[in-house]
């Protein structure tokens, strides 16, 4: 058979046919799980490229070589006190969960607070507007997609450590992040338990 | 006449087999280079594709003008999945090869000038334009090593 000038012989259209059904079938998959593995935090703010970043905790890096993809359970499904889900201060505080070291994404999180910041947490934030200033006896953290309204920001206890969360660097680029999908926050106690 | 092995190598023998190593090296080069260069550029074509179809929510922020968080924009990064994925196979197997270049190329330069207008001449934008060179090189390359011709 000739298509556009191009010879496919049988066993070619029949390796095509497989590949084609193949994409189909994991087409199917991906769209039964489309709503997984979005961040919970980050992203339902997500539309689009976000915008240049104008928070502090937030850098302008270069994003190192793509590391390892992220799984279809997203980091922030099971914690982060995510930007949009961010209670407002007066919120009661926060409960400890498990061990951030226990869980699958941290070998993705990067810490932001206390100082000092890696480049690589730079970079994890990109995309992202974090705040985290002292308040009285603890800290007062705001999370949320650079270029859009922060949310309230909520207050965490004495010896908190902020993290940003970027499963694939890849997808960064100078002072965008081109998927908020596998970005995140999570809030830890002095004793690295996530805060929920 | 044979040659007399006892006598010592002269400079112009050195440079001789020199050449000849290079010029071996050259031919294998020639031989083997465009057939890695498909593979190569199919691996990197079904892996973005494998990823796009299994997780397409990760990359809807790619999608111009389409909102990441539609179902629309799920579609499109599917539709654009399996099209990355049968490219690659083609490219990969040789069938079709340079139908399948030249629609990878164009995939390519779309996703460069998406790139481009929205985030500006970045290291992401940088990479895919070598990409895209690799794609339209092997448009022009009929005949190579290790392909399914029939």
């Amino acid at each position: 058979m000739r298509i556009a000038g191009e010879t496919f012989g049988i066993r070619g259209i029949t390796l095509l046919a497989i590949a084609g059904a193949a994409g189909i079938v994991m087409g199917i998959h991906g769209w039964s799980g489309r709503h997984h593995g979005t961040g919970p935090g980050l992203g339902p703010a997500a539309a689009g490229p976000a915008a240049p970043a104008s928070a502090h905790a937030t850098a302008s890096a270069h994003a190192p070589a793509p590391s390892a993809k992220p799984s279809t359970q997203g980091p922030l499904a099971h914690a982060s006190p995510g930007a949009s889900r961010s209670p407002a201060s007066a919120a009661p505080a926060p409960t400890p969960g498990p061990k951030l070291s226990t869980q699958s994404y941290a070998s993705f999180s990067y810490r932001i607070w206390p100082a000092p910041v890696s480049t690589a947490a730079k970079a994890a934030a990109t995309g992202l507007a974090i705040t985290v200033r002292r308040h009285g006896a603890g800290i007062m953290v705001t999370a949320g997609v650079a270029g859009q309204p922060p949310p309230p920001a909520r207050l965490y206890p004495t010896g908190a450590a902020v993290y940003v969360v970027e499963a694939a660097m890849g997808d960064d680029s100078g002072n965008t992040d081109y998927n908020l999908g596998d970005d995140g926050l999570v809030v830890t106690d002095a004793q690295g338990r996530i805060l929920q | 006449m044979s040659r007399d092995t006892s006598a010592p190598v002269s400079a112009d023998d050195g440079e001789a087999d020199r050449g000849g190593l290079a010029d071996r090296a050259a031919g294998l080069a020639a031989g083997w280079a465009p057939a890695i260069a498909r593979v190569l550029l199919g691996l990197t074509l079904a892996w973005f594709g494998y990823h796009e179809l299994m997780t397409p929510q990760l990359w809807t922020g790619y999608v111009p003008g389409v909102a990441a968080t539609s179902d629309l924009a799920v579609v499109l990064v599917l539709v654009h999945g399996w099209l990355l994925l049968v490219l690659a196979v083609a490219i990969i197997a040789g069938t079709g090869l340079r139908l399948a270049a030249a629609a990878a190329a164009l995939l390519l330069l779309q996703i460069v000038i998406t790139l481009a207008v929205t985030g500006g001449l970045t290291d992401l934008t940088l990479r895919d334009v070598g990409v895209l060179g690799l794609a339209l090189c092997l448009t022009g390359n009929t005949r190579q090593r290790v392909m399914l011709n029939r």
